[in-house]
């Protein structure tokens, strides 16, 4: 330990000196290329910011740099030393911290403890009084003022953070990533920890700042990259780069296979939503959607799109606003009214939510609707389930040897098909998909979008949560874009593009009003 | 049909009737009258109110849940009908007032777990202590007894022929649970809801009346149980069927019901109870201890949560050498 930070000091590195290189890196999960050819340089003393949409793979990236991941091919360089890491805690123990938007402390344990978790070479008695006065020492080093002997239970989210930074501290640390620290801070704490950040920069550690705030990664972030698809699209000085030349990086992608599906016939207003909100997750979220019309939500996941539709289905209730549907205001506090309204909600996670892996296809497809199905004793008539299921398997052609099946047995594109046959069968007036097509295969990604536009045309009205953009914007009639809990936009498929959509998601000011709820 | 049949024999099921025939056939080489109509009777009737409860208990467990608290309520049942007889209440009324409390202990239970979302294991705790102590307030440690000879005989003589009535009363659930688990509404959500709670939810399943119907049902039957107790008994105590609710949900976990809910079947407790009678009946001929008895099915129990590794474990090295 001694030796150790002799040594660091000894090849300090001069001022914007190389601290960590990644060259080459390749990761695939099975079918997915999480990162493709990644090469990035970390400098001491400099803030890098990292930008990209949801699944760019900024996630796998600093999985990889912490260790938790091994990068397929390609190698890492610390301070000019190549670098393997088989674990998180051999990359702390090379001075590569990582903090995140949730921190994680112990709550039961005081501030120095926490500070002090990794620091396994203790001894068989703690010294209390040394390890106090070190983590003083060290949170005064920062300029904050916590009393080192209380619990971590209560502290605010920004002192969470600190106590973070601190045990990066702690560690020697010579390369930091944040990854979306200030996500749930007020703008006051986001502050204070941009004071905290510029220190360390001041102390020669490398910085890698994970963020979806752009105005955030201006203020900070001395580099500036941008990740789509597993690749990295470019990295440039913060001054040669504007938000928009950020966001067009974003989202430059290829329309691909994706046809933009034919407006059907819109025909009379079916839901009138004003105001609605639920306390700590979303606000004031205003829409109309009309028979046959689908409005698509995007926004970048925690924008609190999931949140509305689950309101909608009285999953969790909303706590203020009007819904009014066919004309009636109406209020939905569980999934039975919603149901019994006309509602249904095909949940974004298929395997713990949307469906019961275990069980049959038929069970999946009858159980929203099961009364339907009994005789007068009660009973099951499983016949009629499973002539239901089977008119579903030809209608959305579900590749299935047989409807008895588990569930569990089928591919993620033909599970997404029993979940939809499922809330078909309740002849829903409303329509709610979250996610339809997430991790499914292109194929299967086209058969669903094929049937979502059916669906319409029979005069379903349907919202359409994804983050998949150019599915958004081929899918939809009108696009609403949320961002943390907020309605940022209304836009007309004429006036969506994924930079509009983007630059809304990311709360930059389009010149382009929202255009309100009035249709 | 006979494909799945034998898809189930190899499986759980299979192993326990392999057991059975085994502990049968061992049996009989010790008594000759192993088999006859009599014995099998009292095979039955010296658990026979453990086994009615493990019925209800299996649908429990299925939905993911546990009730600790039945042999308090077989106890609490008991000890409020022998009270409210002694002070004076005809036998019949006191009947009533005991499953009435059986009734109240349901929803007492069900209301804390469906409708305030505690755990089952905790309430049902709480519930084992609370209504023990019920019991032993309302009966102390002296016998109540001297009850009218017919309540005595409900307990100890043939109804329909040999067949005592709780006997009867547990064929009539085991056939009636039996097609409510595998073929009505109800069974259908317990499935459901004990694989994936919030899947259930998320598909508008009421979930909590679901709960709620499974405990009070659950308290319904074991208050049943208890009157029957006392009545093949002729004697209520305040410690009856103290400790009952760890033999019940073994008989259940050893039919091959997950305790983690979301599988096992009704057949396979059926199987269990046989095995558990059949095995303790003959340790008994063998003149085996008590102790030795309850370590015996103490290890089988191990096995049962073992069993299906293992067998997968078989199955996917069988599968292996096909290829």
């Amino acid at each position: 330990m001694e030796g150790a930070a002799v040594d660091r000091r000894s090849d300090a590195p001069a001022v914007n000196a190389p601290m960590l290189n990644l060259r080459d890196i390749t990761k695939r999960f099975g079918a997915t290329q999480a990162l493709e050819g990644v090469s990035l340089t970390l400098r001491a003393g400099r803030v890098h910011a990292l930008l990209g949409e949801n699944g760019a793979g900024k996630s796998t990236l600093i999985k990889i740099m912490t260790g938790v991941h091994q990068p397929d091919h390609g190698e890492m360089l610390l301070a000019g030393r190549p670098l393997r890491l088989a674990s998180a805690a051999e990359a702390q123990r090379h001075g590569i911290a990582a903090i995140y938007q949730e921190p994680l402390l112990f709550p039961d344990l005081n501030v120095a403890e926490n500070i002090f978790i990794s620091h396994q070479d203790r001894g068989a008695v703690t010294n209390w009084r040394q390890m106090f006065r070190r983590a003083e020492e060290i949170l005064a080093s920062l300029g904050v003022a916590l009393d080192v002997r209380s619990p971590a239970r209560g502290l605010t989210l920004a002192a969470q953070q600190s106590v973070e930074i601190a045990k990066a501290i702690s560690l020697n640390v010579r390369v930091l990533i944040m990854d979306e620290p200030t996500a749930s801070l007020s703008s006051h704490e986001v502050a204070q920890l941009f004071k905290l950040v510029r220190d360390l920069r001041e102390k020669d550690v490398a910085i890698l700042f994970v963020s979806h705030r752009m105005e955030e990664v201006f203020e900070i972030a001395d580099d500036v990259t941008v990740f789509r698809d597993g690749r990295l699209i470019s990295t440039r000085p913060r001054a040669e780069v504007t938000p928009q030349r950020a966001i067009a990086d974003m989202v430059g992608r290829e329309m691909g296979l994706l046809q933009p599906r034919s407006p059907a016939k819109l025909g009379e207003k079916l839901l009138s939503v004003r105001g609605l909100g639920r306390d700590g997750a979303f606000e004031d979220v205003s829409f109309d959607l009309r028979r046959g019309e689908v409005l698509g939500f995007a926004g970048l996941i925690g924008a609190g799109r999931t949140d509305v539709g689950l309101a909608l289905f009285g999953i969790e209730p909303a706590t203020s606003g009007q819904i009014v549907l066919d004309g009636r205001a109406v209020t939905i506090r569980s999934p039975r009214q919603a149901m019994a309204l006309g509602i249904a909600y095909s949940s974004e996670d298929r395997r713990q939510l949307g469906l019961s892996l275990p069980m049959s296809i038929a069970t999946n497809i009858t159980l929203p609707v099961l009364s339907r199905y009994l005789n007068w004793l009660g009973l099951v008539r499983t016949g009629m389930e499973r002539a239901t299921a089977e008119a579903f398997r030809r209608r959305l052609a579900i590749r299935t040897p047989s409807v008895d099946i588990a569930v569990s047995k089928l591919s993620g594109g033909n599970q997404q098909k029993v979940m939809l046959s499922k809330w078909l069968n309740t002849h829903p007036a409303l329509l709610i998909l979250d996610e339809p097509t997430r991790g499914i295969d292109v194929g299967a990604k086209a058969e669903v979008h094929a049937i979502i536009g059916e669906l319409a045309a029979e005069g379903i009205g349907i919202i359409m949560i994804s983050s998949d953009l150019p599915e958004v914007l081929a899918m939809s009639d009108r696009v609403l874009v949320m961002r943390e809990g907020r309605q940022m936009a209304v836009l007309d498929r004429d006036g969506a593009d994924q930079e509009s959509v983007m630059a809304a998601a990311m709360g930059q000011s389009t010149a382009r009003q929202p255009s309100g709820a009035e249709a | 049909m006979i494909a799945a049949a034998f898809a189930r024999l190899r499986g759980w099921e299979g192993l326990l009737l392999a057991l059975l025939v085994v502990i049968v056939v061992v049996n009989m080489a010790h008594s000759p009258y192993y088999l006859g109509v009599g014995n099998i009777i009292n095979l039955f009737q010296l658990e026979i109110e453990k086994i009615i409860v493990a019925l209800m208990m299996t649908l429990i467990i299925i939905n993911g849940e546990i009730d600790l608290s039945v042999a308090s309520v077989m106890g609490m049942s008991a000890c409020v009908m022998a009270w409210s007889f002694r002070a004076g209440v005809p036998l019949p009324w006191a009947m009533l007032a005991a499953m009435a409390s059986g009734v109240a202990a349901g929803l007492i239970n069900g209301f804390w777990i469906a409708y305030v979302g505690l755990p089952s294991l905790a309430v049902t705790l709480a519930g084992l202590i609370g209504y023990r102590g019920v019991a032993r307030i309302l009966v102390q440690d002296r016998a109540i007894g001297d009850y009218p000879g017919w309540f005595n005989a409900l307990g100890q003589q043939g109804l329909v022929g040999p067949l005592t009535l709780s006997i009867i009363i547990f064929l009539a659930m085991f056939a009636v649970l039996g097609l409510v688990l595998h073929g009505a509404a109800l069974g259908r959500l317990v499935y459901v809801i004990g694989n994936n709670l919030q899947a259930a939810r998320y598909s508008g399943v009421r979930v909590r009346r679901v709960k709620m119907t499974l405990f009070v049902a659950s308290a319904v039957v074991a208050a049943l149980a208890g009157l029957l107790y006392a009545a093949r008994l002729g004697s209520v105590r305040g410690d009856m069927a103290q400790g009952f609710e760890l033999d019940i949900i073994t008989i259940v976990l050893l039919g091959g019901v997950s305790i983690f809910g979301g599988s096992g079947n009704l057949l396979g407790v059926g199987l269990s109870i046989l095995v558990i009678l059949n095995l303790r009946n003959g340790m008994g001929l063998a003149d085996i201890t008590g102790n030795t008895q309850t370590s015996v099915i103490g290890a089988l129990l191990i096995l049962s949560v073992l069993a299906p590794n293992i067998a997968q474990a078989i199955h996917i090295r069988w599968k292996g050498r096909e290829t």
